[in-house]
């Protein structure tokens, strides 16, 4: 297979030289940052066409503005979200549910997962959440005047706050910790290999709760019922490896992008730990300014889209960075005002597939935002190191190594 | 003020009760009930807001001059306790 090559229905004018893995910025770059670099594609037109955009070399068209990323994500009849990430990973194809399975299929397991997840159930998880992010914080204060952000804290919060989820005690933080890693930036052998580890466990962990029922999500998912049946093996496993990849990486990415940046902004550091009934709106800025996810559909048939002749089979992507600073939809998008209101980004992306987490890992960032500047003091990047972050499928921070003497 | 809700719009962001729960209400799922709403005049700011924070532009403020006449036998939901 010829990687990078345009199909022969895109017309020459219209490929464009952008890529969310290729273009500057985009590979790992200390002191980069990589949302902030994608808002270059605001100057050309609304919709390009990506040679290589994806993490296995596949071209997409890019969609830039917000008003058309709505568009194509609330329209889930012509703009098809199955792609089997996981399976093809493995040489297999099943959906994660429910975000690769489209309507109407897609309702009856989103119906039966909203609950688990709603703003109500998010509420009542808050007091965990809060206990773990104090126990970890407390711990790194304790610790010395300097941490990595990503190691000592963002992660093991994520990670941890997702085993409780799934019933399962804090020992097993760190195999799951290497395993999202390896699944999600791992290369062609640590991939497939990870995947097959995160299977097993699921497996077994559904086994375990047929066996013997506690309360917690996958019990619920093992005993649930869709149109009056059971859910089969693979259901199950689509769920649970879907939580697992989204609950992670996603929520641990999100808290060091916005601790850099508050690391670099001491003004506005200063102004949420003396202030933080502030941090409920700051961190809705910093999700606008900080998303992490490229979301891709597939062309179900053909549609000519603002000028763009979009074939059946074609992926379309919708970049939730590049939404998010479209200056048609928010005023000033490269200026990170922690106090703007009516900010209605897309870092959980749009329509039917919203991210069924949302309001989760919104309670986790504030909280986390929250217990870090109320217990330790003014801190900066710590001097002779440099963040490194990077773009791609999903984007992210590492070395976040930060100091407070 | 009356806001329009387009429920088949709302995919559940809940940014409208997270700003104003008085005046927008949830279902079990998450997803804002079905039905327009009345607000109550010193509420309209914080409605307003509300409206414009919505990803999906899933709520609508009626600014049609029958809107401001509200019909009788629709009761105000803002402001409930």
């Amino acid at each position: 297979m010829t990687l990078n090559q345009v199909p022969d229905h895109v017309p020459a004018e219209m490929v464009g030289d952008f890529s969310l893995f290729t273009s500057p910025g985009m590979l790992p770059t200390p002191d980069g940052d990589p949302q902030a670099a994608t808002a270059c594609v605001h100057a050309g037109p609304p919709i390009f066409y990506s040679p290589f955009n994806t993490r296995d070399g596949r071209g997409t068209w890019v969609i830039t503005r917000a008003t058309d990323q709505r568009r194509v994500l609330q329209d889930a009849d012509t703009f098809s979200s199955h792609r089997s990430i996981f399976a093809s990973a493995l040489g297999e194809n099943w959906p994660m549910i429910p975000l690769e399975l489209d309507p109407p299929a897609h309702g009856v397991f989103r119906s039966l997962l909203n609950p688990l997840l709603s703003p109500k159930r998010v509420t009542a998880l808050e007091p965990a959440v809060r206990e773990r992010a104090i126990a970890l914080i407390d711990s790194i204060a304790a610790s010395g005047t300097s941490c990595d952000v990503m190691q000592d804290f963002a992660f093991p919060f994520a990670v941890s706050i997702f085993l409780r989820l799934l019933g399962l005690p804090d020992h097993r933080l760190h195999p799951f910790v290497g395993w999202a890693n390896d699944l999600l930036h791992g290369d062609d052998v640590k991939r497939p290999a990870a995947a097959r580890t995160i299977l097993a466990f699921i497996d077994e962990l559904a086994a375990m709760r047929r066996e013997e029922p506690v309360d917690d999500f996958m019990t619920f998912i093992v005993q649930a019922q869709v149109e009056s049946r059971r859910l089969t093996d693979e259901e199950v496993r689509g769920i649970g490896v879907l939580v697992f990849v989204a609950g992670l990486d996603t929520v641990a990415a999100a808290i060091g992008f916005d601790l850099a940046f508050l690391a670099r902004h001491p003004k506005e550091q200063e102004l949420l730990r003396s202030e933080p009934n502030r941090i409920v709106l700051a961190a809705e800025e910093l999700l606008r300014a900080y998303p992490t996810v490229q979301i891709i559909r597939v062309a179900r048939k053909d549609i000519d889209f603002e000028g763009a002749p979009i074939r059946k089979g074609d992926y379309v992507s919708c970049a939730t960075m590049i939404a998010n600073r479209d200056p048609a939809e928010f005023e000033c998008p490269d200026t990170i005002d922690l106090m703007r209101e009516d900010n209605r980004h897309a870092a959980f992306g749009y329509g039917p597939h919203r991210c069924l987490g949302s309001h989760l890992a919104r309670r986790e960032i504030v909280i986390g935002l929250e217990e870090w500047l109320a217990r330790l003091p003014a801190f900066r990047i710590k001097e002779g190191t440099a963040p490194v972050a990077y773009g791609g499928h999903v984007f992210g921070i590492e070395n976040l190594i930060v100091d407070w003497s | 003020m009356h806001i329009v809700v387009h429920k088949a719009k709302c995919q559940g962001h809940a940014r409208c009760w997270a700003q104003a729960p008085n005046i927008f209400k949830l279902d079990d799922e998450g997803y804002v009930l079905l039905g327009d709403i009345n607000v109550a005049q010193g509420d309209e700011l914080l409605a307003s807001r509300a409206v414009r924070s919505c990803p999906e532009s899933a709520l609508e403020i009626d600014r049609t001059s029958a809107a401001r006449f509200e019909p009788a036998a629709m009761q105000p939901r803002a402001g409930e306790a």
